[in-house]
């Protein structure tokens, strides 16, 4: 669409929610960053998203860096005059048996522990909070401050901030390798054979930072994974009120996976995964469609909690790729030769930790902490890149 | 609920001409061939049945033509369900799986190889005052005047207007039906040394368009060439209309713009674009042109598509009418059988055929060239998806902060996300990307999935159920 320039101070490479949000931070402080995307902006898994704000049952070692993602999309929201409709309505985790009533009360001591507002509710008080969640659960989890946004109008609004504060954006601009010289980034290489120069260069590209970084001879443990959702006809406004999610089983395991809200628009998205689905690598790069298992067990689901709901018209599903790392946390900072940085490994919940994220790392490009207190420090000992490489030394 | 099942050699999606030429021709073959439609009646959109018996349309040729059509693949031993529709395909284990809501029950087709003969839709171009009530479609105007008992429903004026040699159809539908049309409003002026080369070439076609002209003449309109719609007008539905001359470069002159007044039915159409959303689910490769109604599913002489086991024949591929409908019709369902081992007629002469109605259709389309930008500028607050409430401001500003392709312009601003999931926006946000200048090709098209229109949970679930099982049994 628009000429590519020869050189850039840094080089974003994606422009879904996190690279926009690299983008946005690299610009607020200063430094003049090209975005570089392959197709849409936030045409990928960005676009995909349920996108719920919140720390509930995201672990405890990541709660403050969480609690602080949280707070910039509040802050973000109230900036812009929330044009993306970012909106607390506050998340149900419901349970079914008496081994998810264990992991929710596990969730809640501990997460209150750390100053959350999350709390238990009985089926009485559950009752009054989700009114058509009239299901049989025994009881649900409740932290009223999970909030979401609109994912395609919020990655809209990162990027026109973005552009406002001095970054170039460029779509249609797929990168295909990296350019490194003397043992350092020299920027990056396009598929139409053109070069940009750059002395840093971040990779932000999703499950496409690995492709990407061995032309730089790394390997990053990133693989994808296949993560649908379904939408249904439009209801009336309030016919869910919360963010309805299965409560996670602790220590890891993993026990299927549950999230159901009503979209501003007045769709109702749901999805119910129980068995992971098998991804080659190359799926990503293809279109797929949501696995016919998927949508029994997404149906099943549905039904079940709001019987009320159970007749209603689908109206359309999607599927899209999330990038998966070993312990199931993103991979932020410098990686590889110098001058290269990742942002990548959302693990299905990247859009909470974006705005975190891309702040941290420009800071730790400009070398200033652009997070508060001491939680530059704890994002780089939780993201650092090395952990994978020094396990393998 | 749990679904019914079928299982055939062939299916075949759309009994219009295409679609029944397909079923007859794989039955013939000794194939076992299910074909589904939506409508109620066999005929698809040329050939559609009138529901009533006194219908002025129930003794005319296309009618008459698919009743014949569908007669005849019945007495091949194809068996046709009508109230059929089709709202998922999928590849399975030895062929495909359809999932179809028939009139509310769930149906699972199994099928060795699958034609889709899917037609086409209208192509409804948006303009200032297009949502008015009163405003409809050109092909919604000959579907009224077809089905029912041959009246419109509306007082007033009526104009009928847009572009293209469908309009001359529908036109001539008024006078079958003894329907009043006061105005005809066609964008272009072919040169008459133009329109003689096509019938030079096309001899057995000059006594259709010969009758066409005719039958427009006797509806009694007053006949507008060279201009276009630029204004519905009215408060709460259609009170007038505004047109214009076009000049050279074709653009509306406003300056001798004038009004129709006491109008109670515009009826409105920039040619059709092809059906294509069981066939981009299935992810066949689809191109462009603009002569053929834009994005059209791709296939080889045969009517085989790029996915193995799946063919398309009639307007699928292309906007061409009826005709060659037939003829790709009967060369696709020959195809699918012969490919599975049955020993199909020879198709030598309906592919020799097939060349020439699509000749002279191509002919036809370059008389009467589709816009492919918006015809008139749009004001900001009107809308182009109604669905989402999404207007010509927002789609413009979308594409001018980067979204470059109809994807885009759906996931940025929702357009096309609604309970029509862009058959009615899909024409006016390609031509607002067109207007802003990126290339069709750039501006692709957005692939269909699960579902293919809006379908209750529970056929679904029952649909997918029978999905899973052709999937995973041994
Ligand atoms: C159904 C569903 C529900 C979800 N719910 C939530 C939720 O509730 N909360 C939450 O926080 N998260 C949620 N997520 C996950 C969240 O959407 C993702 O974690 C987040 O969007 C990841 O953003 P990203 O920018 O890393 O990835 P992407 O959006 O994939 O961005 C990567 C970009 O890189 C581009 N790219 C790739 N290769 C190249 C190249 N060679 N050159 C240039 N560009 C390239 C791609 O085109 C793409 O746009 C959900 C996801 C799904 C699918
Ligand atoms: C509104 C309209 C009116 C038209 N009127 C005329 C006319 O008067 N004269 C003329 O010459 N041409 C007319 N045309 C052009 C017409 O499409 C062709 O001339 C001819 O009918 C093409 O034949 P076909 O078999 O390719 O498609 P069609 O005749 O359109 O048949 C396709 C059939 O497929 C069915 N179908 C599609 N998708 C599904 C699904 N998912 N599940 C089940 N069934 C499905 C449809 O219900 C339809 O019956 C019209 C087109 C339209 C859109």
């Amino acid at each position: 669409m628009t000429t590519l320039p020869q050189s850039a101070e840094v080089i974003v490479v994606g422009g879904g929610i996190v690279g926009l949000s690299v983008a946005l931070a690299l610009a607020e402080a200063g430094a003049k960053p090209l975005l570089l995307e392959a197709k849409s902006f936030g045409g990928a898994v960005t676009g995909g998203s349920l996108a719920a704000i919140g720390t509930h049952m995201h672990g405890l070692a990541e709660y403050g860096v969480m609690a602080h993602a949280c707070d910039l999309w509040r802050a973000f929201a109230e900036r812009t005059g929330n044009p993306f409709e970012h909106t607390a309505q506050g998340q149900v985790g419901f349970i079914l048996d008496a081994e998810g009533m264990e992991s929710g009360e596990g969730w809640v001591a501990e997460e209150r522990a750390l100053g959350a507002p999350c709390r238990m509710l009985t089926p009485a008080g559950l009752a009054e909070v989700e009114p058509r969640l009239t299901g049989p659960v025994l009881g649900a989890t409740f932290a009223p401050d999970t909030a979401t946004v609109n994912p395609f109008l919020a990655a809209r609004t990162v990027l026109a901030e973005a552009r406002a504060a001095g970054a170039v954006a460029l779509d249609h601009a797929p990168v295909a390798g990296l350019l490194v010289e003397a043992g350092r980034i020299a920027g990056v290489c396009m598929a139409d054979g053109a070069e940009i120069r750059a002395g840093q260069v971040v990779l932000a590209s999703g499950p496409w930072s690995q492709e990407i970084s061995v032309s730089a001879g790394v390997c990053l443990p990133l693989v994808p994974r296949q993560a649908q959702c379904l939408a249904a006809l439009r209801q009336p406004p309030g016919t869910i009120r919360r963010i309805v999610s299965a409560v996670e089983s602790r220590g890891g395991v993993a026990s299927g996976y549950t999230q159901i809200q009503q979209a501003g628009s007045g769709q109702i998205l749901f999805n119910t995964v129980v068995d992971f689905i098998e991804t080659p690598p190359e799926a990503k790069d293809t279109v797929r469609e949501v696995p016919s298992g998927f949508v029994l067990t997404s149906i099943d689901t549905l039904a079940t909690l709001f019987p009320s709901l159970a007749e209603i018209p689908l109206l359309r599903s999607w599927v899209r790729f999330e990038a998966v790392s070993p312990d199931a946390r993103f991979l932020a900072g410098a990686v590889g030769p110098e001058g290269l940085w990742v942002c990548a490994g959302d693990n299905g919940s990247g859009y909470c930790r974006s705005l975190m994220l891309g702040r941290f790392l420009a800071g730790e490009i400009i070398g200033a902490a652009l997070l508060p207190g001491a939680l530059q420090a704890d994002a780089r000992a939780l993201y650092a890149p090395q952990r994978f490489t020094q396990v393998a030394a | 609920m749990s679904a019914a099942h079928l299982s055939c050699d062939v299916a075949v999606v759309g009994a219009g001409p295409a679609g029944l030429a397909a079923a007859r021709a794989a039955a013939e073959a000794g194939a076992r061939v299910v074909c589904l439609d939506a409508f109620a009646t066999p005929g698809g959109q040329y050939a559609m049945q009138p529901t009533q018996a006194e219908s002025p349309f129930a003794a005319t040729a296309p009618v008459a033509l698919g009743r014949a059509a569908a007669r005849a693949a019945g007495e091949a031993g194809a068996q046709i369900l009508c109230g059929a529709e089709v709202f998922w395909g999928a590849c399975v284990p030895g062929g495909f799986c359809l999932s179809v809501n028939h009139a509310g029950r769930a149906l699972a087709v199994e099928a060795k190889a699958l034609v889709v003969a899917a037609g086409a839709m209208e192509r409804p171009l948006p303009f200032p005052g297009w949502t008015l009530p009163g405003v409809i479609g050109a092909g919604a105007a000959q579907r009224l005047l077809k089905t029912g008992t041959g009246a419109l429903p509306l007082p007033g004026k009526t104009v009928l207007a847009g572009s293209g040699p469908f309009l001359l159809a529908v036109a001539q539908s008024f006078a079958k039906a003894g329907q009043r049309l006061d105005h005809f409003v066609e964008m272009q002026r072919p040169l008459p040394a133009d329109v003689a080369k096509v019938f030079a070439r096309h001899p057995g076609k000059l006594a259709e368009a010969a009758r066409l002209g005719l039958d427009l003449r006797r509806s009694g309109a007053a006949r507008h060439v060279g201009h276009m719609v630029t204004r519905a007008l009215g408060t709460d539905r259609l009170e007038a209309v505004e047109i214009a001359p076009l000049s050279a470069s074709g653009q509306p002159v406003m300056g001798r713009a004038r009004e129709i007044d006491g109008v109670g039915t515009l009826a409105i159409g920039y040619g059709f674009q092809p059906v294509i959303d069981l066939t981009t689910a299935l992810d066949a490769a689809h191109d462009f042109h603009a002569a053929l109604g834009g994005w059209h599913c791709r296939a080889d002489a045969d009517g085989r598509t790029t996915v193995a086991g799946l063919w398309a024949a009639g307007e699928t591929l292309g906007i061409g009418g009826a005709v060659p409908a037939q003829l790709s019709g009967r060369i696709a369902g020959a195809g699918a059988a012969r490919t599975l081992g049955f020993s199909a007629p020879d198709v030598t002469g309906a592919t020799q055929a097939l060349g020439n109605a699509r000749a002279f259709a191509s002919a036809l389309a370059q008389l009467y060239p589709p816009p492919q930008g918006l015809p008139v500028a749009l004001p900001e607050d009107e809308l182009i998806c109604r669905c989402e409430d999404v207007t010509a401001g927002d789609i413009a500003t979308a594409i001018a902060e980067g979204a470059h392709e109809s994807f885009a312009v759906k996931t940025w601003t929702r357009a096309g996300m609604g309970p029509c999931q862009g058959r009615i926006c899909g024409a006016g946000i390609a031509a607002a990307l067109a207007q802003a200048g990126v290339p069709a090709d750039k501006a692709s098209y957005n692939r269909a999935h699960l579902p293919l229109r809006p379908v209750p949970l529970p056929l679904v679930r029952a649909a997918m159920q029978a999905q899973t099982e052709m999937e995973t049994r041994p």
